[in-house]
């Protein structure tokens, strides 16, 4: 589909496009200055040792300067344990190390980023004030159940397999700028890793929800009317719990490891680019409507359909949630479920086996 | 998100329920975490069918704390006292009021009913002797009486309700709970008590509404 997609500085600078410019991915769009903020790294842990300790492996001095994947801790290894080895994650001075908790805290040196384009695409607006550029692209766009967060981009990284659980030790700080892939569940522990990280975002198949609970404001009410951001957008595709992330967008999602791509947590969307470059050809020639401040194309209501044979449909509740398979038979007749409750059946075959389902617990993906 | 229908339509403060009390309904309750994700799966996509008897088991924990905490408060029904104030159960009329719907996706009238009782009648303080006596709806576009409920009071552990309905006599001891069928429009009871009372005598013979459901007898309450 044709829509449109922000581009942003994440600091005070300067845009090098205009109004109708043609764009490829690596096209230098803008860049900016960023002197603000600072990271945190939790060096007790990365070195494992006790908060009190860490000063002594420290190979800097507080208030010096340190640059990128230079070293910055050292721990010799033992008989019983590897050396730890931590180089600076960015470029900055080290400000202030917490003995109670082993924390060391880096400012961050001003630095100029450069912003590509990241997309082939026509230029619609440029707003210089707020360092903003809007581009009509050519994407495919996955809409996930729900999520948190605001819009954010970055590149796709892979953690694991789609069922894997994504716990706090499967984020280290060679992670910030993307937007990474998890399995079945996030843990809280792992969010907050991720925000420290400096990650843009995260794509999930399911989420405790409590921890989601905290992300969106106390109620769990959907469709969400309230926007939120917690540091780092987070897109569920499949519901609360362990849930692997569905098989046909874990697929799509593969074929983008390590490109650009962007998400909108609060409206629970991943666009993903083109990257072909014929596709400027359709850009060109498609027209969107006047575009309105906020909105960036038209939002998609999911729908009701009748089901037949051969569609693409995906389960969903509490039973078999998340698995995926073609309709391949539908009851004539009810069928009394061990709950008690007389229904009509669906027979989907997975990739692993067939599975009989009520009809009001699967959602269609494609049709046959 | 198409928006379907489900068994908790009727509620839009289901994520403010606590889960924990919800776990107090269940014998076997799942853990706390768990059992959350379970909840809020429910309201995500409230069209969907419980598969297993468990499942079954936890939609009904949910019913009930979703009806307990929905239903009336004391002050409602000093606001709204001629209408009862309540979607669920009309206190001035004494009626138990359970959405033709529900069946749907709790076919069972006796189990449906129970629920209605746990969570709206149990531990509620009685204002008068007419509280022993209530009247099961099934509302819809038109309404449909299906049964009584009757909640003696025991004074003891030991106390018997010899029960009387239709030519048949029952005995009724403190905290069971016992139906009754009675398909008439309306049933002839008649009762004696040792160690009890309803509708505040010892024996008596009364009408009461009968229906599919017939007459649910709950003798938990002390």
């Amino acid at each position: 589909m044709i829509s449109r997609i922000y581009r942003s500085l994440k600091g005070k600078g300067q845009i090098f496009v205009s109004v109708g410019q043609e764009l490829t991915p690596d096209e230098i769009i803008g860049e900016a200055f960023i002197s603000s903020g600072f990271r945190t790294l939790n060096l007790a842990s990365l070195l494992s040792v006790p908060p009190e300790k860490v000063d002594k492996y420290l190979v800097r001095k507080l208030g010096q300067k340190i640059y990128k994947d230079e070293l910055l801790a050292f721990k010799k290894g033992g008989l019983f344990w590897g050396k730890k080895v931590v180089v600076a994650p960015t470029d900055g001075i080290l400000d202030f190390l917490n003995p109670k908790t082993g924390e060391l805290r880096m400012s961050f040196l001003p630095k100029k980023q450069k912003l590509a384009s990241g997309v082939y695409g026509i230029v619609e607006l440029v707003d210089k004030n707020r360092g903003l550029v809007l581009i009509r692209t050519q994407i495919s766009r996955i809409y996930g159940m729900f999520g948190s967060g605001k819009p954010r981009d970055g590149t796709l990284k892979l953690l694991g397999k789609r069922e894997d659980l994504i716990v706090r030790e499967n984020i280290d700080d060679r992670l910030n700028d993307n937007i990474l892939v998890g399995g079945s569940l996030i843990f809280k522990d792992a969010i907050s890793a991720a925000i420290s990280a400096s990650v843009e975002g995260i794509i999930t198949g399911g989420i405790n929800a409590k921890d989601f609970r905290g992300m969106a404001g106390g109620r769990l009410v959907f469709p969400r009317r309230l926007e939120n951001d917690i540091g780092v957008s987070i897109v569920v595709c499949e519901g609360f719990g362990s849930i692997p992330i569905g098989e046909d967008i874990y697929q799509i999602l593969s074929e983008y490891e390590g490109k650009f791509v962007s998400m909108d947590g609060n409206k629970g969307l991943i666009n993903l680019p083109s990257f072909e470059s014929s596709s400027i050809i359709r850009v060109k020639n498609t027209n969107l409507p006047p575009f309105k401040e906020g909105v960036l194309d038209i939002d998609v209501e999911s729908s009701e359909a009748e089901l037949e044979l051969g569609m693409l449909v995906r389960v969903v509740g509490n039973s078999f949630s998340g698995n995926i398979g073609k309709l391949i038979g539908l009851d004539q007749s009810e069928t009394l479920l061990p709950s008690g409750i007389k229904t009509y059946l669906a027979t989907i075959e997975t990739r692993r086996r067939k599975i009989k389902i009520p009809v009001a617990n699967i959602e269609i993906i494609s049709g046959a | 998100m198409a928006n379907l229908s489900g068994l908790f339509d009727s509620f839009d403060n289901l994520d403010q329920i606590s889960v924990e009390n919800i776990a107090l309904w269940l014998k076997s309750a799942p853990n706390l975490i768990q059992l959350e994700n379970y909840l809020v799966n429910k309201i995500l996509y409230p069209q969907t069918l419980p598969m297993s008897q468990s499942d079954m088991k936890i939609d009904l924990a949910i019913l009930r704390e979703a009806l307990r905490v929905n239903g009336p408060k004391p002050q409602q029904r000093e606001n709204n006292s001629l209408l009862g104030g309540n979607p669920f159960l009309n206190i001035t009329l004494r009626k138990i009021l359970i959405p033709q719907r529900f069946l749907t996706f709790v076919p069972d009238l006796n189990t449906i009913t129970w629920v209605f009782i746990d969570a709206l009648l149990l531990n509620r303080r009685r204002e008068d002797f007419f509280w022993d006596l209530w009247t099961v709806v099934l509302t819809d576009d038109v309404d449909e009486i299906v049964g009584s409920i009757l909640l003696p009071q025991f004074n003891k552990a030991s106390g018997i309700m010899e029960l009387n309905v239709s030519n048949k006599n029952y005995k009724i001891r403190p905290g069971s709970l016992t139906v009754i069928p009675c398909p008439k429009d309306r049933c002839e009871i008649a009762y004696k008590f040792i160690q009890g009372k309803i509708l505040g005598k010892e024996e008596n013979t009364v009408e009461i509404y009968g229906g599919r459901l017939g007459l649910m007898i709950d003798g938990r309450s002390q």
